[in-house]
């Protein structure tokens, strides 16, 4: 199962900032996402379509947008190379029939730049572990 | 020596309820009707793949339409001062004054997603001038699909609406075809996806109806495997109530089988056509 530690992060974040197509319609993607694996928590930073910081320093103090939470589980078959049926998009996992993700806060920012976010996350399946 | 398609596409005017429509519609093959629905805020492209393969063609004259608001088909006068809400009642008998108007005789309807669900309507309304009905990614119930967020001036309904519907399809259907299933989503008018969800999501609740339809012509139920909104269970659960039903449960395919992926869709399809030949 994917790690979901600062490492696994770190290389996503690597991916995302090294990668074209997010470079061109990431440019209105500018927010923090909270996104949590189980317990594990982080807040992303996106500016511009690339991810300059990722938190994993949570507490009180900490602000974001929007955020993505869901059981490590579901996002382990979100990460695998071919999701399997109900768990290859976001939107599949926190459809009111199936609630796996739960999607809370300024969503408005989230549907303003869906494709754009989807795309980075989608990114998640090229990450080494 | 010019590629050319089969396709041909034509207007017909339908007089529909005081209105004179205006309808696109494409068509190619000769055989028996069947007319091919397209899903919400999308039009006839989806169903390019079909209209053009020859194994199907050469026994069916295959004819996509889009529906009035959609593709090249105007919506009606006075559009500007409402808000779109597709209704059963609009979508099964403005189908049925189409066919008319084509002087179609007993065609088979084949629809996808809110193409799918009205075959229940009209199974239930107009089965006597029908042949047979393919319901594909069909269920009695689909609700949570009518967002506010699909027509909203803050969000850019093009790529909301098609992103909203991109996970829909199997990772493993072509990612070329994913694509252009996205790209016809990108480009419908403002609210009209939306629109056709209240039928989908809401004014489609066939619950506590589907185990009475009369049964007098065949329904074919296909659903992908990756359909997230109308999921296989949902499909068999309806097939179960409805008589003279098959189900038939497609693997690595998902909302879109015509476009999203055409081959695999191809290998579950021709056994229904076959056995609709077979009966006519």
């Amino acid at each position: 199962m994917a790690a979901f530690d600062t490492g696994w992060m770190e290389r996503w974040q690597a991916l995302v900032n090294q990668d074209r197509v997010t470079k061109i319609i990431g440019r209105h993607l500018t927010t923090d996402v909270l996104l949590a694996f189980g317990e594990t928590a982080y807040v992303v930073s996106f500016v511009g379509g690339t991810i300059p910081k990722i938190s994993s320093d949570i507490g009180p103090e900490s602000t974001y947008v929007f955020a993505l939470r869901g059981p490590a589980e579901t996002w382990a078959k979100f990460v695998q190379p071919i999701p399997p049926p109900m768990y290859n998009d976001i939107w599949a996992m926190a459809h009111p029939l199936h609630g796996r993700l739960q999607i809370e806060g300024d969503v408005k920012v989230m549907w303003q730049n869906l494709r754009a976010f989807t795309w980075t996350l989608d990114l998640m399946r090229n990450v080494q572990e | 020596m010019a590629n050319i398609e089969p396709i041909t596409g034509r207007y017909v005017r339908v007089p529909y309820e005081g209105e004179d429509y205006r309808v696109f519609y494409e068509e190619a093959g000769q055989g028996i009707p069947l007319v091919c629905l397209h899903t919400a805020g999308t039009d006839t492209r989806e169903w390019r793949h079909q209209l053009c393969d020859t194994d199907i063609n050469s026994d069916f004259r295959v004819i996509a339409l889009d529906l009035p608001r959609h593709g090249k088909s105007i919506p009606p006068a006075g559009w500007w001062k409402e808000e779109y809400k597709l209704t059963a009642q609009f979508y099964s008998e403005f189908l049925m004054a189409f066919c008319k108007e084509l002087e179609l005789d007993n065609p088979v309807i084949m629809g996808s997603s809110m193409g799918g669900n009205i075959c229940l309507h009209l199974a239930r309304n107009c089965s006597s001038d029908l042949r047979a009905l393919i319901a594909i990614e069909a269920c009695d119930y689909s609700p949570g699909w009518w967002l506010d967020w699909l027509w909203n001036p803050h969000v850019h309904g093009g790529e909301a609406c098609a992103t909203s519907v991109y996970g829909l399809m199997a990772p493993q259907s072509p990612e070329e075809y994913r694509r252009e299933t996205w790209w016809y989503y990108a480009q419908s008018g403002p609210g009209i996806f939306k629109g056709d969800l209240y039928f989908y999501s809401v004014d489609h609740d066939f619950r506590a109806m589907a185990e009475n339809l009369p049964g007098d012509i065949p329904i074919y139920f296909m659903t992908g495997v990756y359909d997230f909104a109308c999921t296989p269970e949902m499909t068999e659960k309806t097939a179960k109530k409805v008589k003279n039903s098959e189900c038939i449960i497609m693997e690595e395919i998902g909302h879109f089988p015509m476009c999203e992926n055409p081959v695999t869709f191809k290998k579950y399809l021709m056994p229904v056509l076959a056995k609709i030949l077979q009966t006519s």
